[in-house]
């Protein structure tokens, strides 16, 4: 079970400038969805983008209160 | 935990023979997992020839392969060209917006939806086994 003001709060902190959601998707508070806006994704790949937000929540990953994190990352505009 | 060296040889060697390859869970003939059947589902809708390996029997030494090759460790894993893609999320995404068509210098289908996700033709893409 994550606290998803934090995984927000983590994902910010680690991409200064973004704009962060973070959803519950199915009510059981550990498959999450990210949705992040962040300047740094600018010309990077898809796959990096995703790296740079699985990075941010490693912690919360790996001491199972994420069990399933999918993530929409785009460029702002 | 350090990768398996000979394991990691052979996924190496797989992604150098195979431009496109997939990682997943379960065969494409009958895939084990609902993210697998979709990436399966736009391969097959783009109609590309593709490698598949089932992670299911070499699964925590794999993840330890995939996670020094290309910092990823959850399946299913789609490489081109060598190169990891992304999981399902990345491929359904890309498969809407034409980028996974023109990666793999298909034409894009005229009504590209992810959710069309079937078990491949059993004729096609005969399973990769490993280990």
């Amino acid at each position: 079970m994550a606290d998803l003001a934090e995984i927000e709060r983590m994902i910010a902190e680690a991409l200064p400038g973004a704009e962060v959601e973070v959803v519950d998707e199915t009510g059981g508070g550990d498959h999450l969805r990210a949705i992040v806006r962040a300047p740094q994704f600018e010309g990077r790949s898809r796959i990096d983008r995703h790296r740079m937000v699985r990075a941010a929540v490693r912690a919360r990953m790996d001491d199972g209160s994420i069990h399933a994190l999918s993530i929409s990352a785009e460029p702002p505009g | 935990m350090a990768a398996n060296p000979e394991l990691k040889e052979k996924v190496e060697e797989l992604l150098r023979e195979n431009e496109v390859l997939l990682f997943m869970k379960g065969t494409p003939q009958m895939p084990r997992c609902g993210f697998s059947m979709r990436v399966v589902g736009v391969l097959e809708q783009l109609g590309v020839d593709y490698g598949a390996v089932d992670v299911l029997p070499i699964l925590d030494p794999l993840r330890e392969v995939t996670g020094e090759i290309s910092d990823w460790r959850t399946f299913p894993q789609l490489y081109v060209n060598g190169e990891l893609v992304g999981g399902c999320d990345i491929v359904e995404e890309m498969l809407e917006t034409g980028e996974l068509s023109r990666l793999l210098e298909v034409e894009q289908p005229e009504s590209a939806q992810p959710s069309q996700a079937q078990p491949a033709d059993p004729q096609q893409s005969p399973p990769i086994q490993l280990g």
